[in-house]
């Protein structure tokens, strides 16, 4: 297997990294959904608070295509719907009963999948609430039903710190997951699975599965950067991804026909109190993640998803819908004295201008800014950085002047939203975020 | 110590904040306060952490690179001005006199140029800037020892004023404002910045000088290397060695003679990534592959013709500030290009231009500054082409 080499990029070296064990949660009480955090989609609810809803009953639709449903994570009442301003969908809290009911759906079996027409596939992941899985590239909003993409990534392996490892969630599940792959392969001709992280996993999937393997710095693992590294025409640019879990989760709702709950995710980072993964169910709440961890670490950052593009969860939440880790990290509120000359051995970064550059032990990384913003000096750090190739001082010059069609020229849409410009820019100027808004903007205009 | 500083911020930050009497005063404060502690902001938002780098530390790192030409500088700005003036060349006696000279051209440029910048910074409602501690000594550096100190604070103000905050301020200025400054007093006050007897300061309590010792800067004798001369022997004439220009122990601007100081300087920089080694090294094979071709006719015409390209060209690259402005101003990412192409690009067109300027128009012989200033203005348009070249190659994607 020849695997593409990503040299540009950067792998932050930080603490707290999961093992590889699997420790089972506790049972919750309650799960939730946070609607706020889906992009694009504008939630129209389903339910109403005390209405009793089963596993798989839908709890809101897309106003934007009413056949996109999003279904309960549990069986029990809905014990409360949190509003944020102009009414936005904060949470949707359900109360679990000791015997959750599910619903049913009518899936097709293993010998029906290869006769069962395209649409109607669509149709039964549409119904059973699966749809969401899947997004489409470069806006990364849900993939449309009516369009079939130029191919599908599946993406085993996310290399942003810290995630679900697929040698840990591909364990005894290979059956489900090369069910959930035939059934890609009836949605798109093209399915190709994007390997980061331990080429011996290889070896546990389907065997006609095609495999290509990346490696390299973070991040290698993200489906923009793989398209941006394979592809040869613009007519594959609007490809659909799917992480590599969800695949189980297809095969397994094709296997039992109910909405599958079951996840496996992991708590990292240097505040976790044991860095693991575990074995838990959709819309787990965060406490019952970190363990009643949070509680002794006032000052601790509770990060949905990875530290450069996850979002920051209050302890009262959940996790979301496409997020299946937590990191815990310092919230590094805190002056330091004299902070621009000192040696630096315990400070990360790319830069060569710390002592830290000699060494090689993860570092405890906190959410401090390390400094205030500035205006652009042209240092280029950003543009060496950026795994797509993007010059982001200069595309963030073209949309600071309105210049859009530029911008665009310059590679705008190819931004994977890594995040690393914003991290590593000395100016501390939020560059994904200008380009994440900018996406979003010219994504408006267009659809 | 750490609490006792802390304090005195606590205690005096209400004056400078809104409806304090020294309000106006607030980016002042602010920046006092930022280089003694590091302020605790956390990021907003996504990317959650931060590399640890920001630009406080980034322009410390260049003030610390110019710390070897600084400290040179005080010793020979001393060394020649007690040497011309008969006066006393043990080492404490000389770093007292070379202080003597540069600390209050160094004070008077920090002191106006941050009345400017406060002014500006309260006007915009801004914070101040690191770049103007870099400006500030930059400038300094570069002028001869004798350069009166109202000089000193007209020149700065320029610099500050036109060369950057009528631009919008650091980040969106085209011209480098400490060799803004240079060049407009260097224009303006000719009589002070140029010609043999600006160069080292002579005490009038010394006994007299020796007129050998004020004699020209070495790229001042250049011009006169007629045919059949070599300008190797008129140098050496002077007491001008390869060696001795090289570690700078000759008559200059204050801080600027010593190429092997801005050799250690540019190590420096590169190893911390501060500044660009390309800029640099462009420069230098600019300079070498302008001043080659021309070496080569005047030794090929039997040191006949092309005399003014008599001198070695590795010569040049000790001569005058050559190494200092390479080294410090033509790396200034700002006025700078910022693709990599355009700083090979950027730096060769330096070095050519210096040794141009230098060979063929002796009434500035101080090139590199009035050549870094002109690529200055064309560092957008060498951008411009770079990057459209390299879009060319990407796949589109709308
Ligand atoms: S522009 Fe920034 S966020 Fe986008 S891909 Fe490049 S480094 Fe990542
Ligand atoms: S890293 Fe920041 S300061 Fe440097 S060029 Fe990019 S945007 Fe500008």
């Amino acid at each position: 297997m020849n695997a593409i080499h990503l040299k540009k990029g950067f792998s932050i070296r930080i603490a707290g990294a999961p093992e590889r064990h699997l420790h089972r949660l506790n049972t919750p009480d309650h799960v939730g959904m946070v609607p706020e955090q889906i992009p694009f989609v504008k939630p129209r609810l389903l339910v109403e608070e005390g209405d009793s809803v089963s596993i798989g009953t839908p709890l809101f639709e897309d106003k934007r295509n009413t056949r996109i449903r999003f279904l309960s994570p549990g069986g029990g009442r809905v014990k409360r719907i949190v509003f944020g301003p102009r009414r936005i969908i904060r949470q949707i809290v359900i109360a679990l009963d000791k015997d959750e009911p599910c619903e049913a759906f009518d899936v097709p079996t293993v010998e029906q999948l290869d006769a069962i027409p395209r649409q109607a596939l669509v149709d039964t992941l549409l119904a059973g609430g699966m749809w969401p899985f899947f997004k489409t590239l470069p806006f990364m909003d849900l993939a449309d039903p009516d369009t079939v993409p130029p191919s599908i990534i599946v993406r085993l392996g996310n290399d942003e710190p810290f995630g679900p490892d697929p040698v840990v969630y591909l364990k005894e599940q290979e059956d489900r997951f090369g069910l959930g792959m035939d059934l890609l392969n009836k949605l798109c001709d093209r399915v190709v699975v994007n390997l980061t992280g331990d080429e011996s996993i290889g070896s546990a999937l389907p065997d006609q599965a095609v495999i290509q393997r990346y490696t390299g710095c973070y991040p290698a693992g993200n489906p923009s950067v793989q398209l941006y590294r394979i592809r040869t025409g613009s007519e594959q640019n609007r490809a659909w991804f799917i992480d590599g879990q969800d695949v189980i989760l297809m095969g397994d709702f094709l296997r039992t026909g109910r909405y599958p709950v079951q996840r496996i995710m992991t708590v990292g980072g240097s505040l976790a109190p044991t860095a693991e993964h575990v074995s838990t169910r959709a819309g787990v709440p965060l406490r019952l993640m970190c363990n009643g961890g949070l509680a002794g670490e006032p000052a601790a950052r509770t990060i949905v998803g990875g530290v450069f593009t996850g979002f920051a969860g209050s302890p009262d939440g959940f996790m979301g819908f496409y997020q299946n880790a937590l990191n815990l990290l310092d919230d590094g509120d805190r002056e330091e004295p004299f902070g621009f000359i000192r040696p630096g051995a315990n400070k990360p970064s790319y830069s060569t201008a710390f002592l830290s550059a000699f060494r090689r032990k993860p570092f405890p990384m906190d959410c401090g800014q390390h400094g205030e913003v500035r205006a652009c000096v042209n240092c280029g750090t950003c543009a060496r950085i950026c795994p797509v190739d993007i010059l982001p001082q200069f595309t963030m010059k073209c949309l600071v002047a309105d210049e859009v069609e530029e911008a665009l020229a310059h590679g705008l849409l190819d931004c994977a939203e890594c995040g690393l410009c914003t991290y590593a820019c000395p100016s501390k100027i939020q560059l994904r975020e200008v380009f994440q808004a900018a996406k979003a903007q010219y994504y408006k205009e267009i659809s | 110590m750490m609490k006792v500083l802390k304090g005195l911020f606590n205690t005096t930050r209400p004056h400078f904040e809104s409806g304090g009497r020294l309000e106006k005063l607030h980016p002042l404060f602010d920046a006092i306060e930022t280089v003694a502690f590091t302020p605790a902001l956390t990021t907003r938002s996504d990317a959650h952490v931060r590399d640890s780098l920001d630009l406080k530390r980034y322009m410390t790192f260049v003030i610390i690179a110019l710390m070897p030409p600084f400290f040179f500088g005080i010793y020979n700005t001393g060394y020649q001005s007690h040497l011309a003036s008969g006066l006393n060349l043990g080492f404490v006696p000389v770093m007292m006199q070379g202080a003597w000279v540069v600390l209050p051209m160094l004070m008077v440029s920090y002191a106006v140029g941050l009345f400017w910048e406060v002014l500006f910074a309260s006007i915009r409602k801004h914070n101040i800037s690191e770049g103007f501690l870099v400006t500030g000594l930059l400038f300094p550096m570069t002028l001869p020892p004798t350069t009166p100190l109202w000089q000193v604070a007209v020149g700065i103000s320029f610099g500050v004023v036109i060369g950057k905050e009528i631009f919008g301020g650091t980040g969106r200025n085209i011209l480098n404002p400490a060799l803004t400054a240079r060049a407009f007093i260097f224009f303006a006050y000719p009589a002070n910045m140029s010609g043999d007897r600006v160069w080292t300061l002579v005490e009038q309590s010394g006994q007299q000088a020796v007129d050998a010792v004020t004699a020209a800067t070495p790229l001042a004798l250049l011009p006169l290397v007629t045919a059949g001369e070599s300008a190797s022997r008129i140098l050496g004439d002077a007491g001008y060695t390869f060696q001795r220009l090289f570690i700078g122990n000759i008559p200059g601007s204050v801080c600027e003679t010593s190429a092997l100081m801005c050799l250690l300087g540019a190590v420096f920089l590169v190893l911390t990534g501060v500044g660009n080694y390309r800029n640099m090294l462009g420069g230098v094979f600019g300079m070498l592959a302008v001043a080659y071709p021309g070496y080569l006719i005047y030794l090929s015409s039997g040191g006949q013709s092309a005399t003014m390209f008599s001198v070695h060209p590795v010569w040049h690259l000790v001569m005058g500030s050559f190494a200092f402005g390479i080294v410090y101003m033509a790396t200034d990412p700002v006025s700078g290009p910022g693709m990599n192409l355009s700083r090979w690009i950027y730096g060769f067109a330096i070095g050519a231009l210096t040794v141009m300027i230098r060979v063929f128009n002796p009434a500035y012989p101080e090139g590199v500054m009035l050549a870094i200033l002109f690529m200055n203005l064309f560092a957008p348009l060498i951008d411009h082409f770079v990057i459209k070249a390299r879009l060319r190659t990407r796949v589109p994607n709308v």
